[in-house]
């Protein structure tokens, strides 16, 4: 097997607080290789977002960081943001400089890192531009981003971060902000783009609909922690964690009506007071004495691993 | 019976520049007619921009329309002078997106239960608490949560708290406006079992505006589809999402991840709502438009599942919505130990 293009290995990213140090994300490993999709999933403060900032070397000199990332089998510390990889955020708005044309900005990515001369970083950012389904694109390079619609921002955001053909984009929640049909624009998009350039990805994101349509590997994280890895059609056809199968319950479906959802009851943990083992065990119903010693990720297939006592849960069915 | 009922609700945002220079106008709602039903839940669906939202708020009035009439309970609000209005908005309610922005951080959640039902003298003076307490029960909430303030809840709380607000003045009316958009999704099906629980137990009657197709297809009754200012689909839920009649419609619910990966059902962006297209509004990113579709404006038929459109009758039928779901019968065995409690 080839090298993957991103590994974490044992991953841990704590901030200092008046009230205490807060967990953000204890002992995160899994890794992606050449043109793979790998889905981070889970909701608010689970660490996601944490995960993929400290990839890309953006969390605050405060943060205190354990384990490892290794970018193409190196630290990654020595890649090369924006060249190595980059990274799409929710918010394309807060992402484009108001103050230059979406041109421009996409420009400025392929003089840095490319070397090119401005004019022809120029056309090739127009040629970007149109690569990433803008129409028009020689007129809207030379639009400044308050002109653009949410999904051609998005767009120019997504051209902008594959200019210099990075091996890993990083995207979190790149369509949370989008309306559902050009949400289905953008991740087509993203997917046609991730083939032809064999750029791995790194999906952030709460949809389990985008992650069931588009992912190969899927890892689900709650309250700082990878509760459950696996292929994602796997995954979708036989969860081994509990929280996995009560968001796959929770959410409605479009398909058909269900009598009620299968709510998980209660809250996240606050992160300044994890529960000492399972950090799901509060709010599971399958808990028993054990889940008070934190389970490890333990495999039950090939790539599939849940960090749960009581997985596979077919014996609690069978029981 | 109906009660709540829109005739050809019309209201535009004008629009200026920096300068104030006039640039146009908004047409938000552009002719709506629409009627409730008492005890029914009616949803508004439609992505940002087709007007949902400025239709929710002349349904109650917050806003005044540039034409049409609003009736609620057979009665025209426009007509009602500002003391009546008041006495009125005890029987419609509105429950908003964001939370954090609803409810007044100053304000204990006693005080902000307790404000309507003093407002409208719904229990007698002095006797406020014991209902405040009650209703926090109600919306699955401790009576002794109502000292503390907006600030020590979650997003989920806080919306249980902003619903019993809403609901303690005893309204026969409530619009939810992206109730439970905000929330993480086991929170969310938290919330939708509650309002749902709310709804059945109360015999309200619901309008809920969202752009969640499948939130909606789990509550409603009924559904219409807006698109640029106008509602193009109008029907049962089921019939809406099992048999799309408008294109519109069907590229909407298409485009719900979670059904394969597939090519994306529309291209480009709605159109701008300062100028709209002529013709039917659908026609610039219609797969099967002709030429008439371009000059003549269709009408919504009076009709139980109606499509505004000019080739309804003549479309393929729909694809039905499905969703790729592998875990069957294991994967239900398994998520009913969520709604029925242990299995240790």
């Amino acid at each position: 097997m080839s090298t993957p293009v991103l590994e974490l290995d044992n991953l841990s990213v704590g901030f200092g607080t008046d009230r205490g140090l807060v967990r953000a994300v204890e002992a995160v490993s899994f890794s992606v290789a050449p043109g793979q999709m790998l889905a981070v999933v889970g909701e608010s403060g689970c660490g996601k977002s944490v995960t993929a900032l400290a990839v890309m070397g953006l969390l605050p000199d405060s943060a205190e960081l354990g384990g490892r990332i290794l970018f193409d089998g190196r630290d990654a510390r020595e890649a090369q943001r924006g060249r190595d990889l980059a990274m799409v955020f929710q918010e394309p708005m807060t992402s484009l400089n108001p103050a230059f044309t979406a041109g421009e900005q996409v420009a400025e990515a392929l003089r840095k890192h490319r070397g090119l001369a401005p004019r022809a970083a120029f056309d090739a950012a127009v040629e970007m531009l149109a690569r990433a389904h803008i129409p028009d694109a020689d007129r809207r390079a030379r639009q400044y981003p308050h002109q653009l619609s949410g999904g051609m921002r998005q767009r120019v955001m997504i051209a902008m971060a594959l200019a210099c053909r990075p091996r890993l984009l990083l995207c979190d929640e790149p369509t949370t902000a989008l309306d559902v049909t050009v949400q289905a624009q953008i991740m087509a998009l993203l997917d046609e783009l991730r083939r032809e350039t064999g750029t791995a990805v790194v999906l952030i994101t709460h949809d389990l609909g985008v992650v069931a349509d588009r992912a190969d590997q899927v890892a689900v994280m709650y309250a700082g922690r990878v509760v459950e890895a696996a292929p994602a059609a796997r995954l979708f056809a036989m969860p081994q964690h509990p929280y996995t199968v009560g968001l796959l319950g929770a959410a409605p479906r479009l398909a058909g009506r269900r009598d009620r959802l299968a709510s998980i009851e209660g809250t996240v943990p606050d992160p300044l007071n994890l529960p000492p083992g399972c950090r799901f065990a509060p709010r599971c119903p399958f808990a028993v004495a054990r889940c008070a010693e934190p389970p490890p990720l333990a495999y039950m297939a090939p790539g599939h691993g849940a960090a749960c006592w009581r997985a596979p849960l077919d014996q609690v069915l069978a029981a | 019976m109906n009660l709540l009922e829109l005739r050809d609700l019309r209201k535009l945002f004008p629009v200026r520049d920096a300068l104030g220079r006039h640039r146009g106008a908004v047409r938000a709602v552009d002719g709506v007619s629409l009627s409730v039903a008492q005890g029914e839940v009616l949803a508004i669906v439609g992505e940002s921009g087709c007007g949902k939202s400025t239709l929710g708020r002349l349904a109650l009035r917050m806003i005044e329309p540039d034409a049409g009439e609003v009736r609620f309970g057979g009665e025209d609000l426009r007509a009602l002078s500002p003391a009546a209005l008041r006495a009125r908005r005890r029987d419609m309610q509105l429950i908003f997106q964001d939370p954090f922005a609803s409810l007044d951080p100053r304000m204990t959640v006693e005080a902000a239960i307790a404000e309507p039902l003093r407002l409208h003298g719904v229990v007698p003076r002095g006797q406020e608490s014991a209902k405040v307490a009650e209703w926090l029960e109600r919306v699955g909430l401790r009576a002794d949560h109502a000292r503390r303030w907006p600030h020590e809840f979650s997003g989920g709380q806080r919306q249980r708290i902003a619903i019993a607000r809403a609901l303690a003045s005893g309204p026969k009316l409530v619009i939810g406006d992206e109730p439970v958009s905000a929330l993480d999704v086991s929170i969310q099906a938290q919330v939708v079992n509650l309002l749902q629980d709310l709804i059945r137990d109360l015999g309200l009657t619901f309008v809920l505006i969202s752009h969640d197709l499948a939130v909606v297809r789990h509550i409603a009754d009924r559904v219409a589809v807006m698109y640029l200012g106008r509602i193009v689909e109008l029907g049962e839920t089921e019939q809406v999402f099992s048999r799309p009649r408008h294109p519109y419609t069907r590229a909407l619910l298409a485009a719900v991840p979670g059904q394969g990966a597939k090519a994306p059902p529309l291209a480009g962006d709605v159109p701008s709502p300062m100028a709209p297209p002529s013709g039917c509004r659908f026609h610039t990113r219609c797969g099967h438009a002709v030429a008439m579709c371009r000059e003549v404006d269709p009408v919504l038929p009076s009709e139980a599942h109606a499509a505004a459109c000019h080739l309804a009758a003549e479309l393929p039928p729909a694809i039905a919505p499905h969703e790729t779901e592998t875990g069957g019968e294991r994967l239900r065995r398994l998520q009913a130990f969520f709604t029925q409690g242990t299995a240790a």
